[in-house]
């Protein structure tokens, strides 16, 4: 039989962001995936070598909605490395509580849009109203349920009162019944075992193959989680556990993230309960010394990693943001391969893909008819992606 | 089984749904909403303006005696926000030596003319 093209997107209702697919398929079985990224290129990273480390964090904020503290986390705890500047205490438990409800309420709104995916939209119901119990929460706390603008460099902007822990406190044993639920419903819920069983299956070594990151990876056994592996904030000092399994499906990756919740429950409890007293800011200096960082956070989607280039001044010399999604896209293309044209929402869903934040630059050079990307070379110092072997040559 | 108990619930609760704008959502204290400039506070410094992420704000002509610490100051100018642009990240907040600029737990408005978009 011969092969057929189907175009999806980048306008496509199964698609909440632009990306185009040209899924080549043999009858109803696909073949090949080739993706086209990138038509949400908005230009934050070269916005943020403009402004100063006051101003670009709300920027970083604006990456991505759903993770916006794991951005102004990243960034904020790269360049403090490098101003050798230690946080208080305090400051990192907050951070540490932020960065955990955010990493629920993502989890709970992929718990949802899964569960959309294959038509169970009572779960899609349920999971969005829980999430609204963890919005208000971060909303008390940081007084804005998306932007949460928590940090600052040298530590915290607000502080969270006892009157804030104790409330709560008092409402994480909802949640916490809530999630045992989910628990209940992932092992026996006819609809989503159907659905989610087998799909998308992706073996330990082609994880390691692709280099997927987050809960598609720890799906498929690989116990590799950033707060473990390159411990930052309090992730070394509060007890909590990978969530790994090895089924290595769309199932699988529903197990994990629902394990997850229920451990950041856990250390959203312990750091409220142990909060410790104390200042929640340094004062750091406002220019940070000439020098070049990896930062590595475990956002909830996945490994995130913001490379920053500092000249000395007040502003970043150059910012490379890589965030999970794009990590994780080449294992959605192998996963596909001999699916069901069906399965590709599911399939896709699975990694949680967030498009506005994985875009990058691709140069076009209409005369030659060639397309490439940027080189690894234009991070190098000296480079500021404008000159030779950089974004122009 | 645990559909037919939220279902039941459901039937004898009241809705979730309010009638916005008519009824509107508490806010809790600390909200990041619509901001407000305290006129006889403001001495005119632009450290807002210099934070201001989205640039929404900028200073205009306003002079004033005004008294800070103790003393009091001859202001120059005072800040003037575009309420469309804000982002309410709370940074003017966050630096202002004053205590003039807050954000209010009043949720972001909109309107036909210029001044109901601008504080």
């Amino acid at each position: 039989m011969s092969k057929v093209v189907i175009p999806v997107g980048p306008q496509h209702p199964a698609l909440k962001e632009p990306v185009n697919f040209r899924v080549i398929a043999d009858g109803e079985k696909i073949v090949q995936l080739e993706l086209d990224l990138s038509y949400n290129h908005r230009g934050i990273e070269k916005a943020a070598e403009s402004r100063d480390f006051i101003r670009v964090l709300p920027l970083l904020e604006r990456v991505c909605g759903i993770c916006s503290h794991s951005h102004a986390t990243a960034f904020a705890k790269g360049i403090e490395e490098l101003m050798q500047v230690t946080i208080p205490p305090r400051a990192q438990y907050i951070r540490t509580i932020v960065a955990e409800l955010e990493r629920m309420h993502s989890h709970l709104l992929w718990l949802g849009v899964a569960a959309h995916e294959v038509g169970f939209n009572t779960l899609f119901m349920w999971t969005w109203r829980d999430r609204e119990a963890v919005q208000d929460m971060l909303e008390e706390i940081s007084g804005n349920r998306v932007h949460y603008n928590m940090n600052e460099i040298g530590g915290v902007r607000r502080d969270i009162s006892a009157g804030e822990v104790a409330s709560i406190l008092k409402r994480l044993p909802v949640l916490e019944e809530r999630i045992a639920e989910y628990v209940k419903m992932a092992a026996g819920q006819k609809t989503m075992l159907m659905r989610f069983c087998g799909v998308g299956k992706l073996s330990r070594a082609e994880i390691l193959k692709y280099g997927a990151v987050g809960p598609t990876a720890r799906a498929s056994g690989v116990d590799y989680d950033t707060r473990k592996d390159d411990p930052y904030l309090v992730y070394d000092q509060i007890p909590w556990k990978v969530v790994t399994e090895n089924d290595g499906d769309v199932y699988g990756r529903t197990k994990v993230r629902i394990g997850e919740l229920s451990e950041s429950l856990g250390m959203v409890r312990y750091c409220l309960e142990n909060l410790p007293e104390g200042q929640i800011r340094t004062t750091a200096p406002k220019a940070a010394p000439s020098g070049e960082i990896l930062s590595r956070y475990e956002a909830p989607r996945g490994e995130l990693v913001h490379f920053i280039r500092t000249n000395g001044t007040d502003k970043a010399e150059r910012l490379d943001i890589r965030t999970p999604t794009l990590a994780n896209w080449t294992s959605v293309a192998a996963a596909l391969v001999g699916r069901n044209l069906a399965d590709i929402p599911v399939i896709v869903a699975a990694i949680d893909p967030c498009l506005s934040c994985t875009s990058r630059m691709t140069i076009v050079d209409q005369d030659k008819n060639e397309q490439r990307t940027l080189p690894v070379a234009s991070l190098r110092p000296g480079n500021t992606g404008r000159k030779e072997g950089g974004l122009f040559s | 089984m645990s559909v037919l108990t939220e279902m039941f619930r459901n039937l004898f609760s009241r809705p979730v749904t309010i009638l916005y704008p008519a009824e509107k959502v508490p806010v809790p204290p600390g909200f990041r909403g619509k901001v407000t400039i305290a006129d006889e506070k403001c001495i005119g410094c632009s450290k807002c303006s210099v934070v201001c992420p989205a640039r929404c704000i900028t200073m205009t002509d306003s002079p004033r005696e005004v008294e800070f610490k103790g003393k009091n100051l001859a202001r120059k100018k005072k800040p003037r926000v575009k309420l469309y642009k804000c982002i309410r990240c709370g940074l003017c907040e966050r630096h202002c030596p004053a205590d003039a600029i807050h954000l209010t737990g009043e949720p972001a408005s909109c309107g036909p003319s210029r001044e109901e978009v601008t504080a």
